[in-house]
């Protein structure tokens, strides 16, 4: 399988924030929604920016997470949290030098981005074509 | 994971599982419940529960059956599982009994023992009523992250979670995973996050300690306990500049940073 790879231009963002949404939903839990694993500011008027996970070679979370329950998935080359092996210490928000885990405080684990297994909901949503996944 | 190579039966369905899988994942895999209180995928299983039994037989066994706890039986070729019958429904309701009467308090227990039928308790109330159950999973996560800072102590009735020698366990690193994993919220952990005016203040009180926290460098809210800080650089191979700033200001600070790369203003 070719690898694709998330890419984003911020000249395009308006922070309409329709990622944030289509993640929430993506990742809802019994119907409730999810943290969103992407935001996106404004930062200055009309200078909008999105920003998720890197997905770093030699991540930080996965080399903090005392119970191994971040690894990379080799089809999507994203670093997935598994959610029954996390037991929510917070050690990979805290160790991520850019702050894009975050804890899920209702079931008590870390969640961070994992491009929907191949098919990012927030890329499929995006009106401004500000992130395209190729 | 090794090779999906091992055909089994769960309720009249066939799935295939991998050499070392035990009953308990094939079927949390696969969609099937089974409810536990003392397990967790991350930690060596344990079986203290008594709530995930399941029956299994063989067509080889000519009729036998038994009862087994599925987090800790492996697999084996041709097994047959039931995850729920008359019989398990008796041996959940007794246990459910037994864990509503030593821990009136708690309202995960009653919450599940409601859920399978148990509303009251038939035995006696305890002298000293808890909320511990005893999984053992504060013991074990202790044990997963290297720390080994508590034990059980005694048998029988007289079992329970334990700091040795009843003193603050000199090994505790206030990382406080016990508190976080343990599922009827019975191991105290206090945050204080009163700053004073040096920027110290911070304190995590668990077991017995009173942990310094390291504050974090933009805000100034507390993060982790500074022991935690040095261990988990030690053990994970970080700089310890990894653990100096909390998320939501890492996340400013990325923010920020990309934006002025992006305006030309440079990156500083």
């Amino acid at each position: 399988m070719e690898e694709k790879t998330m890419i984003i231009t911020p000249s395009r963002c308006t922070a309409c924030r329709t990622c944030e949404l289509a993640c929430s939903f993506q990742h809802s839990v019994n119907g409730k929604p999810g943290i969103p694993r992407i935001r996106a500011f404004m930062i200055a008027e009309n200078d909008g920016h999105v920003l998720t996970c890197f997905q770093c070679d030699d991540a930080a979370c996965v080399r903090v997470c005392p119970v191994d329950a971040l690894s990379r998935n080799d089809a999507t080359a994203a670093i997935e949290v598994d959610a029954y092996r996390c037991i929510g210490c917070g050690l990979c928000s805290i160790a991520c030098p850019f702050g894009h885990i975050r804890h899920e405080t209702r079931d008590n684990i870390a969640v961070k981005c994992n491009l929907c297994k191949g098919q990012p909901a927030c890329v499929t949503f995006c009106p401004t074509k500000t992130l395209e996944y190729k | 994971m090794s090779e999906k190579t091992i055909n089994l039966e769960i309720n009249g369905r066939f799935f295939q599982a991998g050499l070392g899988e035990t009953v308990l994942g094939v079927a949390r895999r696969e969609g099937i419940e089974i409810p536990t209180l003392c397990h967790h995928d991350a930690l060596e299983p344990f079986g203290s529960c008594r709530l995930c039994v399941v029956e299994i037989t063989h067509k080889d066994w000519k009729g036998w059956t038994g009862l087994v706890t599925a987090c800790l039986y492996p697999v084996e070729e041709g097994l047959q599982v039931t995850t729920d019958n008359a019989e398990i429904a008796t041996v959940r309701k007794t246990v459910l009994d037994l864990l509503l009467a030593r821990c009136p308090g708690s309202d995960l227990i009653r919450r599940l023992a409601a859920a399978h039928g148990v509303t009251r308790t038939s035995y006696k109330k305890p002298p000293h009523p808890t909320t511990c159950i005893l999984c053992g999973m504060c013991v074990r996560v202790c044990a997963a992250k290297g720390v080994h800072a508590i034990g059980t102590s005694g048998r029988g009735i007289e079992k329970k979670i334990a700091i040795p020698f009843r003193q603050a366990p000199p090994d505790c690193i206030g990382c406080a995973s016990c508190a976080h994993i343990c599922p009827t919220d019975t191991i105290r952990c206090e945050d204080t996050d009163t700053v004073r005016s040096d920027g110290s203040g911070g304190v995590r009180k668990i077991w017995g300690h009173s942990f310094e926290m390291a504050m974090c460098d933009t805000c100034g809210k507390p993060i982790l306990p500074r022991k935690q800080m040095e261990y988990e650089a030690a053990r994970s191979g970080l700089d310890e500049s990894y653990f100096t700033v909390c998320a939501s200001c890492s996340q400013a600070k990325t923010f920020k940073t990309i934006g002025s790369a992006f305006d030309m203003g440079g990156v500083e």
